[in-house]
């Protein structure tokens, strides 16, 4: 619940600068527990009392980037903010143990940029837009 | 961790960081004023609904209580001359196509268009109908394709803030002091 004694609280908790920076990017201010940091320096909080933050906001994320987006957080984080998992990967065993080697790092939506997706075709097309094509026109002296 | 972001990795060399590093004074005071501009522009985008089939209901979700347009400005508009963005929502067909086109003469500069789902990317399910245009694309300039049959209304609202981000890009008045 969004009070001020809540906001005073959560102030005296995690410092004046770093409320500076809760207010410029999540626009409220939260203290919880810091769960882990991902290795995009994403930091991902919880905070369980029911009393400071409303169940289904008690898991967020401090995103790193100045131009953030919701694809910037990797999917074994994924699935811990959205509540998929009950343990965050730093804590959950069958997480360490489950991730094989060949999963290469984690690329966010580079749209806009050089890094954007684009898809190509492999397979001859079988469809083409229509050319017209003017046919000669016949020489007036032979319909003579 | 990783010091440099992947966008910015990127985005090195292009033309587009180009226009966004001011050079002098002068642009670095017109690029001001485009952020100002980009700023009031994206804060307040009113898309004219153009709803043909299912995606219009993805649609109304994104404009309901759960995933809340309003909280970043977006307000439906019924009329094209009121409105920034179209949002093509569903299936575009050869008798619709006309009254699509005519919509969007009448949305003032500048505008957008946002193509929902499948049918309106490239046709969809009814890519080999006889009645129906192979993608909106080839009636009006899409800005931002949404993929989906239909499209999830996060999706929709992810499109949004993708179109946010492209808003944000825009340097006019830097483009008109370069020339």
């Amino acid at each position: 619940m969004v009070s001020l004694l809540r906001t005073l609280r959560s102030i005296r908790r995690v410092g004046l600068k770093e409320w500076y920076r809760q207010m410029w990017y999540i626009g409220d201010a939260k203290s919880g527990r810091l769960v882990g940091t991902d290795s995009f320096g994403n930091r991902y909080y919880e905070n369980l009392n029911a009393e400071e933050e409303v169940p289904g906001r008690h898991r967020w994320v401090d995103l790193a980037q100045h131009d953030y987006n919701a694809t910037q957080v990797p999917p074994e984080w994924h699935s811990w903010l959205h509540n998929i998992r009950l343990l965050a990967p730093p804590e959950d065993p069958k997480m360490l143990e489950a991730r094989p080697k060949w999963i290469g790092t984690h690329i966010e939506n580079l749209t806009g940029t050089r890094g954007a997706y684009r898809p190509y075709n492999t397979a001859a097309p079988k469809m083409w837009a229509w050319e017209p094509k003017v046919a000669p026109r016949q020489s007036s002296s032979q319909t003579q | 961790m990783r010091s440099v972001p992947l966008p910015t990795l990127a985005q090195q060399g292009s033309n587009a960081l180009s226009l966004q590093t001011p050079n002098n004074k002068a642009e670095y005071v017109l690029s001001t004023l485009d952020k100002i501009t980009n700023w009031a522009r994206q804060g307040s985008m009113w898309p004219m609904t153009f709803g043909l089939a299912c995606c219009a209901v993805e649609m109304m979700h994104m404009a309901a209580a759960r995933y809340d347009q309003d909280r970043l400005g977006v307000v439906f508009r019924a009329s094209p001359r009121q409105s920034d963005i179209m949002i093509v929502a569903g299936t575009l067909t050869n008798k619709m196509a006309p009254a699509l086109r005519k919509v969007y003469d009448q949305m003032p500069e500048p505008r957008w268009v946002i193509s929902m789902g499948s049918c309106a990317n490239g046709g969809g399910y009814y890519h080999y109908s006889y009645s129906v245009v192979r993608g909106c694309d080839r009636i009006v300039p899409v800005d931002i394709y949404v993929p989906g049959c239909p499209p999830t209304a996060e999706a929709l609202l992810y499109g949004m803030l993708q179109l946010q981000r492209k808003m944000r890009r825009y340097r006019n008045t830097v483009l008109w002091y370069r020339k």
